[in-house]
């Protein structure tokens, strides 16, 4: 700290500090709750699992269902082991978007609630250090989850992962990360703004599972719909991991293109997402105040 | 209570309208990969879809029956207001299943709206025996009660971690159960080895095969399937509320009640 009184600012290496203490009472917290990381560890196994059994019902048989929907989609995959690792991507992916815009928002709701909000905006402290140490912890949560879906899955569904370029495939993921901080960024102002927004939250989850293709690609959306899911940074995400795993075409085209679009995605839906956190934030503190809940 | 739930429902329109939104979302996810599936067969899409749409009306009635309960008493917790209440001279009964009537009412309509979304996509949906359907549906509704209140104990006895187990539990019933599609998806031995075992598969089941009017399809009569979905009815309240009350009293013998 400089200065005296009233007139203190954080220096850098106090910023990070205030970056490690809000990442670390992050865990700390979840730590109390090993259910909850052990369950987000095996929703989207369980979510992969629903459409690969209904296929098998439907279609009367893994492979059958595998050639229909291959064939629906238009998608390059061909054998029931390629149908589930594509289900089984997709909800991992899934399960990465939702909880980086849960624990955001809910990280915002839960300060609120407790009265530690407000609190929170009379320290020293800036926001943007706030907000890094809840979205490392987000991403290292996030991360967790994906890579031990990821196992789990391949062990239930017998399948492996490995085959694909894997590496390339998290490389992509972490790459995905930064934009989805922007739209957590998004959530993080919606919740602050409408107070009670578990449900909004619940329900732009399952808008993002459709228009990212957590099931099938967005290819099957008539157009206009198809061009708003494709220029949505978790769908192409999602769309480069499966792709980079399964071998099978990118609806975006070749992969320099996806690379391309991966970084302008990183580099600005975060800062539009923070701009955006920044302007309610104003808002919501010239209107009533941000202890209301 | 019911009013006060109603009024706190009101305060918050947005997050109403977005848990109408949420479950259409849900249905159509479903039910578009079901069409994925079935290779432009319109008598399979139809019979899935059914077998979907009735299956997600217990799926729904379950959920809300056990986050409601649960998670408002959590909210008591949190909020400091669960000692208060139970000092007043309110019957701790009706204060339970006050929680839930307003939900359910909520669900009644979510029920319909999602159905006619199912419908529309897949092309109409076979309606039998609406009146048993309902009979079936009531009895269920019963049975998950129970189940609420015990999860509302195990809210004041877990605190926090009574919501994973809820949501564990859900999916568990979710898959176990074939809420989401006919149990002849499930391979043959979860189906002998568990989801038989498990009262709420045959209230999914009764309620579904009669409203799609087919035969039952956990091997058993429909007769054996009413005597278990009645039997679930009547004994999971009274169940379900002696150990939540067991639970109850032991928080305030011990002091904890108030804790979260």
């Amino acid at each position: 700290m400089s200065r005296g009184f009233g007139l203190g600012r954080p220096g850098p290496r106090a910023s990070a500090g205030v970056v490690w203490a809000v990442f670390r009472a992050r865990l700390k917290i979840i730590t109390r709750y090993k259910g909850a990381v052990f369950l987000e560890s095996i929703i989207p196994v369980i979510f992969a699992g629903l459409p690969i059994l209904l296929g098998a019902a439907v279609a009367g048989g893994e492979q059958n269902a595998a050639n229909n929907f291959f064939a629906y989609t238009g998608t390059t995959g061909r054998t029931a082991a390629d149908f589930r690792l594509y289900m089984l991507m997709g909800s991992n992916t899934f399960m990465v978007v939702t909880l980086m815009l849960w624990l955001i928002g809910y990280w915002v709701r839960r300060e609120q609630e407790t009265g530690t909000l407000e609190a929170l905006y009379l320290t020293p402290a800036k926001r943007f250090h706030v907000l890094a140490g809840v979205t490392s912890y987000t991403f290292i949560r996030a991360l967790i989850a994906f890579l031990v879906a990821t196992v789990l899955g391949a062990l239930l569904f017998n399948v492996n992962p490995l085959e694909g370029n894997f590496l390339a495939a998290v490389a992509y993921l972490v790459l995905g990360i930064p934009a989805l901080w922007g739209i957590s960024f998004f959530f993080g102002a919606l919740v602050m703004r409408i107070k009670e927004a578990n449900s909004v939250i619940q329900l732009l989850q399952w808008v993002l599972a459709f228009a990212m293709g957590v099931y099938f690609p967005v290819t099957v959306f008539p157009f206009l719909l198809r061009v708003v899911a494709m220029g949505f940074p978790p769908t192409l995400m999602n769309d480069a991991i499966r792709s980079t795993l399964l071998g099978i075409a990118s609806i975006y085209g070749p992969w320099y293109v996806v690379l391309g679009l991966m970084l302008i995605a990183a580099w600005l839906v975060p800062l539009l997402g923070y701009e955006f956190f920044g302007w309610t934030e104003r808002r919501v503190k010239r209107d009533q105040g941000v202890g209301q809940f | 209570m019911a009013r006060k739930t109603l009024l706190e429902y009101s305060r918050y329109p947005v997050a109403f309208g977005a848990l109408f939104a949420q479950i259409f979302l849900i249905i159509l996810l479903f039910v578009l990969t079901t069409v994925a599936f079935a290779g432009g067969d319109q008598r399979t899409i139809s019979r899935f879809a059914g077998a979907m749409g009735y299956g997600f009306v217990v799926n729904i009635i379950l959920s809300f029956t056990l986050w409601e309960i649960g998670f408002s008493i959590r909210e008591e917790q949190v909020r400091g207001t669960l000692e208060s209440l139970y000092l007043s001279p309110a019957n701790k009964f009706s204060n339970l299943v006050s929680r839930i009537f307003a939900v359910l009412s909520i669900t009644v309509l979510m029920c319909l709206g999602g159905l006619a979304v199912v419908s529309a996509v897949a092309g109409g949906l076979p309606v039998n025996n609406v009146g048993l359907g309902l009979l079936a549906l009531l009895l269920t509704t019963s049975g998950f009660l129970g189940l609420g209140f015990v999860f509302a104990g195990i809210t004041i006895k877990l605190k926090e971690t009574a919501q994973i187990l809820v949501n564990g539990l859900q999916f568990f019933f979710m898959i176990f159960c074939a809420m989401f599609y006919p149990f002849l998806a499930l391979p043959s031995f979860v189906v002998d080895d568990i989801s038989r075992w498990i009262p709420i598969s045959y209230c999914v089941d009764l309620f579904r095969q009669t409203l799609l009017g087919q035969q039952p399809e956990l091997g058993v009569s429909y007769a054996v399937e009413w005597v278990i979905v009645l039997a679930f009815g009547i004994v999971s309240p009274l169940v379900g509320y002696w150990i939540y009350h067991r639970i109850e009293r032991k928080a305030r013998t011990d002091g904890t009640l108030g804790e979260y």
